[in-house]
């Protein structure tokens, strides 16, 4: 690789592993901190953006690919009090980003759960918050957004791009260019929410309650893992109530999950750690009732989750997460409780959300419920098996899978999964001709 | 009250310029690309409601940046104190580079801080502000890469002397921060035989220290005990010495 001309190049290698732990390898990590050392590589070194790393799976390195290393693109570039627009470069993280807006008044109502995940990559996943049914994914937040492409420099883009550049981005897994800024429309924050807890037996229930509460600020199921309790669990509604006092929170950055969490060096979630677990989360949550909770510590439940992500080892976990059409959903839950009883899979952790949005492209959007299972990574052919029955079923009633959390999926997968996988990928291929554009992850599954 | 800081687009100055703004100080940020400074003024209003103005200006091609500076100053409330957080090093500084490579290292690294600093002592000297000018521990002792950087850090030693020689204590706060490794571009990549400091903790402590005296410190400070090692390790095993 030549380029060491560019004043300020700074080039290392480095292993660099997905938070699920089930990809490493050892890639260039190019760190531009200056707008002129995007050009700084030669035009056709392949390459992928990198913002903190915090996603589940490769998005962001592999082995063919430098990684550009975006952290130090994280400012904020303007705000419009006034009408709730934030101009703010891609490398921001949305914790930080979440913080600033906060006790201005104004927020983004749709954020993943880890604060460390960027802008950047918020877009390029298209990802999700807590209630995508009522408040979409990031895309719906995008306004405009600036893209560097080696050879031809930043564009800016909005909506009306009749290009398909500025579609293709979102959700487009970097594939499109590296994204350097975006505009996006905020939103007012309730001042505290009312957490209220709603039990349910199984997994059907859920998806009533689910859709009976779509409105809410959160909305999310945890459900018990335990064959024979399986499903049964609680719906987390949280509503805006401006009158609840919440408890006194510790919002500072040192509380951000890291994007890389040292593991233990032995798995706990063995049979008898997942019994233990579900057992004391049914006996804290299983109970009707309602908390107040500050905004803040709602929009990232996963900061008090760190010994649970290093509980999983050193081998790591895989999250299953795939989206069951409403009128599909009750059958899958039926069949998949039989299949748990059947092969008794190591189920770390179930949770559900409600859907009722459009898919475009790869992004998990769509209309139904989706269940996001964390396994730990398999060391027994039946653990392995369950990948594979898991998807079936989810195949057979219509699923749709979520390649930015799933690290088991394939081409094939996909391609069965989503009708117009090929149309998808010839279109994000029309955006990267030379293949310019590429990740671990963009390469297990085909594009 | 204004600020003049070279350099802030990346890395240390870039850090300083925030660590300044948080204290409220109005700011002169000066870098080469106008985009990044415009993203860096923009961020600091934002973040801190304070005045930022900006100056693009390439040190390795600029034969006068002290004029440009002090025009840019125009309009502004006095000036209190200037950074000088700038530097630009190469793999290659090894006896190895042409003449024009040299005098582009020379030309940011040494060039530029004589001459800014010569263009706004007067102004300095009204407001009885601080210079301050950024060492390096690579400066300590000379060795058989960085000559050219560690040269023109050396040299500013020199400069320090001349402006503490020059100036009553009362008139001019000089201070010079030898610097040890830093997490920036510099040394990105690179396996270093101690870690490198974060830039936000060295900055914490040169913005606390502004207008508080002259002097030349090691920062982190245990940077001072490793260039005393050095300048007194017999020349006999340190131009053995490889590391």
């Amino acid at each position: 690789m030549s380029g060491t001309e560019v004043r300020g190049l700074a080039l290392a290698r480095a292993r660099l592993s997905s938070f699920d732990r089930q990809f490493s390898a050892e890639v260039g990590v190019q760190q531009p901190d200056r707008y002129r050392l995007l050009d700084a590589l030669p035009a056709d070194q392949a390459r992928i953006a990198r913002g903190s790393g915090a996603s589940y799976v490769a998005a962001s390195f592999g082995a063919q690919s430098v990684s550009i290393d975006m952290r130090s693109f994280n400012r904020l570039l303007a705000l419009d009090m006034r009408t709730g627009l934030l101009c703010v470069e891609a490398g921001a993280c949305i914790g930080d980003v979440q913080r600033f807006l906060l006790p201005l008044g104004w927020y983004l109502p749709i954020a993943p759960g880890h604060p460390r995940a960027t802008i950047g990559g918020c877009i390029a996943a298209d990802v999700h918050g807590k209630n995508p049914a009522r408040d979409g994914t990031f895309r719906s937040l995008l306004e405009e957004l600036q893209l560097h492409v080696p050879g031809h420099g930043l564009f800016n883009l909005d909506a009306r791009d009749s290009s398909g550049l500025f579609a293709a981005t979102c959700g487009g897994l970097g594939l499109s260019g590296t994204i350097t800024r975006a505009t996006l429309r905020l939103s007012r924050p309730p001042r505290a929410l009312a957490l209220r807890r709603v039990l349910v037996d199984d997994l059907a229930q859920a998806a009533r309650v689910l859709r009976e509460a779509a409105n809410a600020h959160v909305l999310y199921g945890w459900h018990d893992s335990r064959p024979e309790h399986f499903g049964r669990g609680v719906i987390h509604v949280g509503l805006s109530d401006d009158e609840a006092i919440a408890p006194a929170f510790d919002a500072s950055p040192r509380r951000d999950l890291p994007a890389h969490i040292a593991p233990w060096p032995l798995s706990v979630w063995n049979r008898g750690g997942i019994a233990l677990a579900n057992a004391w989360l049914s006996q804290r949550w299983r109970r009707p009732g309602i908390e107040a909770m500050a905004m803040a510590k709602a929009l990232f439940p996963l900061n008090d989750a760190r010994r649970y992500f290093a509980a999983f080892g050193r081998a790591g976990m895989v999250e299953l997460q795939w989206l069951i059409p409403h009128d599909q959903f009750e059958a899958f839950a039926a069949a998949l409780g039989e299949c748990v009883k059947r092969s008794r899979p190591r189920i770390a952790l179930i949770s559900s959300k409600i859907f009722d949005g459009l898919a475009h492209g790869l992004a998990f959007n769509g209309r139904g419920i989706s269940l996001a299972l964390h396994l730990p990574a398999p060391r027994e052919i039946p653990q392995y098996a369950f990948y594979e029955q898991f998807a079936e079923l989810a195949i057979a009633h219509g699923g749709r899978p979520n390649p930015i959390k799933d690290s088991t999926l394939d081409e094939a997968m996909l391609r069965r999964a989503i009708g117009p996988f090929d149309a998808i990928r010839a279109e994000l291929a029309r955006h990267n001709p030379e293949r310019l554009f590429g990740s671990e992850l963009t390469r297990r599954i085909g594009l | 009250m204004t600020v003049v800081v070279v350099g802030a687009s990346s890395g240390l100055g870039r850090t300083l310029a925030g660590e300044l703004a948080r204290r409220g100080h109005g700011l002169l940020l000066v870098a080469s690309d106008l985009r990044d400074l415009h993203a860096v003024a923009a961020d600091l209003q934002v973040r801190h409601d304070i005045t930022v103005s900006t100056l693009a200006l390439d040190l390795a091609g600029e034969p006068d940046p002290g004029a440009r500076i002090r025009a840019a100053l125009v309009g502004l409330p006095a000036l209190s104190a200037l950074l000088l957080p700038v530097g630009v090093s190469r793999g290659d500084d090894d006896f190895s580079l042409s003449a024009a490579r040299i005098g582009e290292l020379l030309a940011i690294n040494l060039h530029a801080p004589l001459a800014i600093v010569h263009a706004l002592l007067p102004d300095l000297r009204d407001s009885r502000g601080s210079v301050v000018l950024f060492g390096s521990i690579a400066s300590a002792r000379g060795r058989g890469r960085n000559v050219v950087y560690a040269s023109a850090k050396r040299a500013l030693d020199c400069l320090y002397e001349s402006l503490r020689q020059t100036h009553a204590p009362d008139a001019l706060h000089v201070q010079l921060y030898r610097l040890g490794f830093l997490a920036t571009n510099l040394t990105y990549g690179m396996k270093l035989p101690l870690a490198a400091s974060q830039p936000a903790d060295i900055a914490r402590v040169v913005v606390a220290r502004l207008g508080k005296g002259s002097f030349a410190h090691h920062l982190p400070r245990q940077y001072g005990l490793i260039a005393w090692l050095m300048r007194r390790l017999p020349w006999s095993l340190y131009r053995r010495w490889r590391g």
